[in-house]
């Protein structure tokens, strides 16, 4: 019996693999360049798979770490970002224009702060809903969907004063330039630097050097006690007589064991990471071999060349699919990028209900350079929606795949979350992956305002929802004698 | 969530249908109330928490004696503490 639904499983997945491959070709068929959204749409598939895999989550790092001192989150996630910021330098070597820094002010740690507090309510942070919907979690979806329309409302409504008069004028930089100058005048071109700038301004000094002095800080407040005490009982019951002392290689022993026992995330981090630069490369490639700099220029007709659209470009135009400011973008970042296309999704609902395309667009946010595509025209959206099948495919092979819709309770929580999720990522220009985990690994200082607000805000989080399940626990009968 | 005594020694929770953090926040609490030696089986349907709950558990140094997954999508883990 056990077997049967095992295999009818493996159907399953075999099944989303199958509507992957034909929506490809499908695309493929339709025009050549296509090809560049449905790359996007089988990284999303990749990240997906190695996200359920290293239960790869933001909202678990901090919280874990914080209401039930489980720091394997949060170790793993570090391991992956010291990985990603060696590849970083890779990236900015060879295509120096594929990141930008964003600015950094308070707006970060308030974004941050409420993102960290939307994310433990909701269960999940943005990329770790979109993974968790794939296992067939409906309370994630409710996540992402109050994530999405939040973002856009707040988007078309109070954002641009909100930029305008708090973050239009911040500083934006990365340690490489204060290290080694060249920013003078405004525009910076990564190219002057050399890979050995690179590498230790923005991996050695923003990346790995923050995150080893936070990983000994979580070794010490967290770990150390209990392992040294477990290792004073273990020697104690070897030895005959005498406390046993603990010493530094005893230190070195318990942050290793604090490694090893994030092994899986780690694995699935450094992946990712792998999986995050080779779509820069490729997309970077593909961008250049179909001739155009951003996916609005298909859509649209202009090529970077300035000549006629080949062959490989769709026979049609979508002038209404691109920023009505820019006239010719759509939302197409070249890397692992999550709350945006949610976003635009929300905001082409919209649109497609009947809202004009003044009132969603003309503000800095869908106007100026993402648009409202339709969502088969959206690259990062494709992202998305692969990341979920992909994380479909992984949890039915592995049997963990399970439908499961919101209780009242947690439908509550999940709007609640998703929608401060939503604000604080507006906020911040980002969410955990667009204004933490790239901006840090790719020596932007931005990223680390970001994730101790973030911090801040899991931990008012972690206390409402702590007194929540005290107040239901008191409720339940235990029916236990303790003993007094 | 259901909490049920089967004998004086052994206890159960179902958590499922919950998602993260409520399903280890509960099995931790809820180890809280036993006494050393009592051994409480946990139903779990959100992959992410077992592992944590398992890690949890090795920190505060209880035992696990068995992990099982009686029907797909759910994980039962006894937890000794």
């Amino acid at each position: 019996m056990a077997e049967a639904k095992s295999s009818k499983k493996t159907v399953y997945a075999m099944l989303v693999l199958a509507f992957l491959a034909i929506i490809s070709l499908l695309y493929y068929i339709s025009a050549p360049a296509y090809l560049y959204i449905v790359a996007y749409l089988w990284f999303g598939f990749l990240y997906g798979v190695l996200q359920q895999y290293g239960r790869f989550c933001f909202a678990s790092a901090w919280r874990d770490l914080i209401m039930i001192k489980v720091p394997r989150m949060f170790v793993g996630i570090m391991i992956g970002m010291m990985v990603f910021s060696v590849i970083a330098v890779f990236i900015f070597t060879y295509y120096p224009d594929r990141y930008h820094t964003t600015p950094l002010g308070l707006h970060g740690l308030i974004g941050g702060l409420l993102f960290g507090m939307g994310m433990v309510f909701a269960g999940g942070c943005a990329t770790g809903s979109l993974y968790k919907t794939g296992e067939g979690n409906m309370i994630s979806l409710t996540v992402l969907l109050s994530l999405a329309f939040s973002q856009a409302i707040f988007a078309v409504t109070i954002f641009d004063r909100i930029f305008d008069k708090f973050i239009a004028g911040l500083p934006s930089f990365s340690v490489t330039e204060i290290l080694f100058g060249g920013s003078e005048g405004g525009h910076v071109d990564y190219a002057q630097y050399s890979f050995w700038q690179h590498f230790v301004g923005d991996a050695l000094l923003n990346a790995i050097l923050v995150a080893m002095i936070l990983l000994v800080a979580v070794y010490i407040i967290v770990v150390r006690k209990g392992f040294l005490q477990r290792r004073v009982q273990a020697a104690a019951a070897n030895a005959d007589g005498g406390t046993p002392k603990t010493g530094f290689m005893d230190d070195l022993a318990g942050f290793w064991s604090m490694i090893a026992s994030s092994k899986r995330t780690a694995i699935a981090a450094i992946l990712i990471g792998v999986v995050a630069a080779t779509q820069v490369f490729t997309l970077g490639w593909m961008a250049k071999k179909y001739d155009f700099v951003n996916f609005g220029n298909v859509l649209v007709g202009n090529t970077k060349s300035g000549g006629e659209p080949p062959a490989t470009w769709p026979d049609k135009t979508y002038p209404d699919d691109v920023a009505m400011r820019s006239g010719d973008t759509v939302f197409d970042p070249g890397y692992w990028y999550i709350t945006t296309q949610e976003a635009m999704f929300a905001g082409w609902t919209m649109k497609a209900a009947g809202l004009s395309r003044e009132t969603m667009e003309d503000n800095h946010y869908f106007g100026d350079y993402n648009g409202l595509p339709r969502p088969w025209h959206s690259p990062a959206l494709l992202l998305s929606f692969g990341l979920i099948l992909g994380a479909s495919f992984k949890s039915l092979l592995a049997r963990e795949f399970k439908w499961k819709f919101p209780s009242r309770e947690l439908f509550v929580y999940a709007v609640i979350g998703g929608t401060l999720m939503g604000v604080g990522a507006r906020i911040a220009l980002g969410c955990n992956i667009g204004a933490f985990y790239a901006p840090a690994a790719f020596g932007d200082p931005s990223g680390w305002v970001f994730f101790v607000g973030m911090g801040v805000g899991a931990y008012l989080s972690a206390k409402i929802v702590n007194w929540w399940a005290n107040r239901k626990m008191a409720d339940m009968d235990f029916d236990i004698d303790i003993e007094i | 969530m259901k909490f049920s005594k089967i004998d004086d020694n052994n206890f159960e929770l179902d958590v499922t249908g919950y998602v993260c953090p409520h399903p280890q926040l509960y099995t931790l609490k809820s180890m809280e109330k036993l006494k050393d030696g009592m051994v409480l089986s946990v139903l779990i349907d959100n992959p992410s928490s077992v592992e944590s709950v398992e890690q949890a558990c090795s920190e505060k140094g209880f035992t696990i004696l068995d992990k099982s997954s009686p029907k797909s999508g759910v994980t039962a883990v006894k937890i000794q503490k």
